[in-house]
Parts: structure tokens; C-alpha cells; sequence
């Protein structure tokens, strides 16, 4: 069983690159600020949004476990 | 009732070169999306509009070059026609000028080895290549911070990044030193531009060829993959590695030597950034990236017809989108003419935003981080050496001519 995840994105840093959503684009939208906003944290692998989140250009995206509070990203 | 002036729309007279910061600032109250009748061109300047206009990509294109076909400007020399075709079709294949889906699949080539991670471990090669620099110019006992170091540094570093060898530097120095005409208003400026380019195109040729059978961890084995991928041509592999020279370069440059003027002209916020120079130089650097930007405007081309506030935006129109007085609107920023290195958050366009945000982002951060450090901890006297400081004729890049500095 994959771990449960915690995934937010910080709407201060976040510059609508789009690039999380390009990686896993059923975790992350853009909303109507082309802003992204994640969807649904448990709709794609681990692996897939750590992905996403190292590739965000600002950082804006965090992940942790989501019982432990463990710090996954960044 | 006081008549106001009606705006002038010349934007290459010495008054608005020198200070752009008025002008801008002037059409950002009065109107903020204006029709330039001299240029063909609408000049957008405030901060909300220039973020919703960067990211609804989808209206506005990035494929000027090819999308075009109204002439150079500032002017060219017209025998120089042929040259501009030339740099038109080079630049064209840029993935900065492509629009989706092709820019995605080419940025996402590239994007991996430029994220915040992946650039943090770069640092040390900043460090001690800084250090390099102002241990010659430190020796010397002044130094044009433009000339000795803000134009070496970043070439070394992205001539490292291509795998470069040492012998080799002085050759990329020169064609990086051609490319920078680019953003400069002169009349012949096609002639060197071209050099550079064909000189790149020559050079990094059979970089390619070697990395494509041997890859290695470098910028070229990375674009050399994108090939084989079928991702990029050859033309398109062998444009990009000047795209990192050129459009890292004047940028990277013009952060340094701004950043450094706005720390002499501001002694409170040089004397902070002193009494720490580690631990404020992360938002000292966003902040001389935010007060006086390096890219002034970027283009664009209307790809359908727009509404913009009180604006119709025809399709086809041609657009520029003014950083240098979005970062400076009142609505975004508090005291936005206040150089305050401690200021945060600092929601600055500097890299732009969206999908074009500058690839480079994090990698020019660390330059500036490195060197606002290092000159507060080495030279805490700094002065200016020369009266009247001159600025290049462009409204792209906020660029000085030099910056002569002591520190006795
Ligand atoms: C302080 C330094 C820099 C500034 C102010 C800056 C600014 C910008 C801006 C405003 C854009 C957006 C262009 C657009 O929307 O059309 C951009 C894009 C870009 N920048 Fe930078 N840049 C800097 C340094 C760098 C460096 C060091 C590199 C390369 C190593 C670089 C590579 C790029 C690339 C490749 C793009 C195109 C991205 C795309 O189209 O997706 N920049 N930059
Ligand atoms: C990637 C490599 C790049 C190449 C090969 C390139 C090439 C060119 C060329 C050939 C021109 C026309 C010059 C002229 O008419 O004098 C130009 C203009 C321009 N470039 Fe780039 N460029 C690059 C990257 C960038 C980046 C990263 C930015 C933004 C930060 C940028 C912003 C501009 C703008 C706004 C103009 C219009 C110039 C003006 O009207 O003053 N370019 N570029
Ligand atoms: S990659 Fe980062 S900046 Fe881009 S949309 Fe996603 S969170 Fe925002």
C-alpha cells in the first residue's frame, strides 16, 4: 500500500509555470488565476509528484507524509 | 482644469533611456494599456495585467520572431536586411518563441537540469568562481564591475555547464561578447550578432556529434538526448546552447551591476546587507531584482482579438509587457519606489510568470546571492568612480555601459 500524502501548493510563490501539471496531471490543476491547486494528492504515485514538486521553478509545492508529518519535499 | 501633456511615444529619448522608471510609471496611472502609434505596439504596464497576460498563454503568443513580419526596431542598417532574415530564423528556434504544445515538449528537455535543487549544487562553482574574479580585481585595486565581473561570471559558469574546456573559455568569452549586441539599439548591430551566432553554431557542432555517442552529464549531452528523442532538430539543438549564453548573459549582468548600483546609492540597505551578508543576500538579491529589473519589456503577439480593461487587442496586434513598471505599481508592492532589502514577500515579475518564466530563474539567483555576499564581505567601501553612468539605448534590457567602482 502506497503512503498516504499531504501535497500543497503555495499560492504566494506559485507562477503558473504549469510544469507539475504537465508531470502529474491528476494531482495538480491550474484554477482560473492559472495558479495551481492540487486535486487529488492520491491520484498518481509517490514518485510522480515528487517529480512535480522538484520540478516546480519557485519550490512553491510541499510535500509530506500524512501520518508522520514527515518533510518528503522539499 | 490643467491640460495634461499628452504622452510622447518615442521610447528611446534620453530621458526615458536614463530614467524609464518615470515614463512607465507615468502611462501605468494614465493608461496602463496604451496604443504607440510610432511603434505599431500596445505598452501594457501594470503588475495584474502583465501576471494575467503571462499566463493566458494561449492568447497571447510567444512566436514573435516568425509571426512578424513588421521590421526591426530600433531600425537596422539596410544593407544588414539579409543579416536580420538571418537572426529572425536563428532565433526562431528558440524554444523561448515557440507557443504550446512545441514549447512545452522542448522545455521540458531542458527543464530538469535547471530546477532549484539541481542548480543548488552549483554554488560551490559560483563561489569559487567569484572569489577568482575578485581576487584580480581586488589585486588591481579597482574594478569595472561590468567589465571584470559581471560579464566573465556567467559565461564561466554556463561554459562549465556545456562541458567547456578551459582552454576554450577565452573563445566563448568573445562570441558570448558578440551575442550581447543583441540587446543594444545599434544601427550595425546585425554584424556582430551574426558573428556570434555562426561562431556558436561552428563551435558546438561537434560538441553534439561527441555527446550523442558519449553523453555525459553536461548541457550539451542533455540537448544531444532531445535529438534523439526526435524532440528537437539539429538546428534547434545546435541554437540552444546560445540561448543559455545569450539569454543568460545581459540579464545576469544587469542583476550584478543594478544590484550593486542600488547598494552604493542606498548606504542604510548597504550597511544591513553588511552586518550580514549570508544571511540577507537571499532577499536583497530579489529585492535589486525587483527595484531595478534586468529585462525592462518582453513581446508578445495577440493570438486573437483581446479584451484588455478598456482596450480591443486585434489579432495580430503586437504587444510589450513592462516589468520594470509592474514592479514598481503601487497596487502590488507598499513604498514601491523604497529599496528595502529586507522586503518580504517579494511577488516581483523580474523572470516573468507562466509558462515562459525564465528557465534560468534560480541559476541567476545564486549568481546574485554570491556576489551581493562576497562584495559586502570584501570590499564594504564601495564607490562609484565615475559621475554620469550611461545606460544602453534598449527598452528590453536595463543595461549600464560600465560601472567603475573603488572601495578605499
Ligand atoms: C537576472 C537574470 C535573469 C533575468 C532577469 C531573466 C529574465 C527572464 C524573463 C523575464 C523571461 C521571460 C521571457 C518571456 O516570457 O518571453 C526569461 C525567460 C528565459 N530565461 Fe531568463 N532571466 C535571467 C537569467 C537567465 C539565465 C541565467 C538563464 C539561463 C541559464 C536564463 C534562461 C532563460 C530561458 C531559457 C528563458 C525562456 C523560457 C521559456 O520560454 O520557457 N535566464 N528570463
Ligand atoms: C534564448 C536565446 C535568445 C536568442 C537567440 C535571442 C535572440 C534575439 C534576437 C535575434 C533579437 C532581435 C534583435 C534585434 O532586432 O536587434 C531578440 C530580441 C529580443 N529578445 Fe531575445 N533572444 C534570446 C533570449 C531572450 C530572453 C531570455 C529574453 C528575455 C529575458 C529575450 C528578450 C528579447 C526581447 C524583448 C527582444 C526584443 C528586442 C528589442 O526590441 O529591443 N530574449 N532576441
Ligand atoms: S510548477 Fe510550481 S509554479 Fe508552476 S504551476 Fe506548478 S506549483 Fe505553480
Amino acid at each position: 500500500m502506497a503512503r498516504k500524502l499531504r501535497v500543497w501548493v503555495d499560492q504566494q510563490a506559485c507562477v503558473g509555470n504549469a510544469m507539475c501539471e504537465a508531470i502529474a496531471p491528476k494531482v495538480f490543476r491550474l484554477n482560473d488565476n492559472r495558479q495551481s491547486e492540487v486535486v487529488d494528492p492520491a491520484a498518481d504515485s509517490e514518485e510522480k509528484i515528487l517529480e512535480a514538486a522538484e520540478n516546480c521553478p519557485v519550490s512553491a509545492i510541499f510535500v509530506e507524509d500524512a501520518e508522520t508529518g514527515e518533510q518528503l519535499f522539499p | 482644469m490643467t491640460a495634461v501633456a499628452p504622452i510622447q511615444d518615442d521610447l528611446f529619448t534620453a530621458d526615458v533611456i536614463a530614467d524609464p522608471y518615470a515614463y512607465y510609471g507615468r502611462l501605468r496611472e494614465q493608461d496602463p494599456v496604451h496604443w504607440n502609434e510610432k511603434y505599431d505596439l500596445w505598452v501594457v504596464t501594470r503588475y495584474d495585467d502583465l501576471v494575467w497576460l503571462t499566463r493566458h498563454h494561449e492568447l497571447f503568443s510567444s512566436a514573435v520572431f516568425k509571426n512578424d513580419p513588421r521590421p526591426a526596431y530600433p531600425a537596422i542598417d539596410e544593407s544588414d536586411l539579409g543579416l536580420y532574415e538571418y537572426v529572425k530564423n536563428y532565433q526562431g528556434d528558440q524554444f523561448i518563441q515557440h507557443d504550446r504544445p512545441e514549447h512545452l515538449e522542448m522545455r521540458r528537455v531542458m527543464h530538469g537540469y535547471f530546477t532549484p535543487k539541481s542548480m543548488e549544487a552549483w554554488r560551490p562553482f559560483v563561489q569559487a568562481a567569484v572569489k577568482e574574479l575578485l581576487d584580480a580585481a581586488e589585486e588591481k585595486g579597482s574594478m569595472d564591475v561590468m567589465r571584470d565581473l559581471a560579464t566573465p561570471l556567467p559565461v564561466l559558469v554556463i561554459a562549465e555547464m556545456m562541458g567547456v574546456p578551459r582552454e576554450d573559455r577565452p573563445y566563448i568569452r568573445q562570441l558570448a561578447e558578440k551575442l550581447l549586441y543583441i540587446g543594444r539599439g545599434e544601427y550595425d548591430r546585425m554584424k556582430p550578432l551574426t558573428e556570434g551566432m555562426r561562431g556558436m553554431i561552428e563551435y558546438v557542432s561537434p560538441l553534439v556529434d561527441r555527446r550523442i555517442v558519449d553523453p555525459g552529464d553536461d548541457f550539451i549531452s542533455v540537448l544531444a538526448r532531445g535529438e534523439k528523442q526526435g524532440v528537437f532538430t539539429r538546428h534547434e539543438v545546435l541554437v540552444n546552447p546560445s540561448l543559455l549564453l545569450l539569454a543568460g548573459h545581459e540579464t545576469t549582468i544587469n542583476l550584478l551591476c543594478n544590484g550593486t548600483l542600488s547598494f552604493i546609492r542606498h548606504p542604510d540597505q548597504w550597511a544591513l546587507l553588511k552586518q550580514d551578508p549570508a544571511g540577507a543576500a537571499k532577499r536583497a538579491t530579489e529585492e535589486c531584482l525587483r527595484y531595478d529589473s534586468p529585462v525592462v519589456s518582453i513581446q508578445r503577439i495577440a493570438s486573437q482579438d483581446v479584451e484588455l480593461r478598456d482596450k480591443v487587442l486585434r489579432k495580430g496586434d503586437r504587444l510589450r509587457w513592462f516589468i520594470s513598471s509592474a514592479n514598481r505599481d503601487p497596487e502590488a508592492f507598499a513604498n514601491p519606489t523604497t529599496f528595502d532589502i529586507t522586503r518580504h514577500p517579494n511577488p516581483h515579475v523580474a523572470f516573468g510568470s507562466g509558462t515562459h518564466h525564465c528557465l534560468g530563474a534560480t541559476l541567476a539567483r545564486v549568481e546574485g546571492q554570491e556576489v551581493f555576499k562576497a562584495l559586502a564581505e570584501r570590499f564594504p567601501s564601495l564607490q562609484v568612480e565615475a559621475d554620469g553612468l550611461d545606460y544602453q539605448p534598449s527598452i528590453t534590457f536595463r543595461s549600464l555601459k560600465s560601472l567603475p567602482i573603488t572601495w578605499h
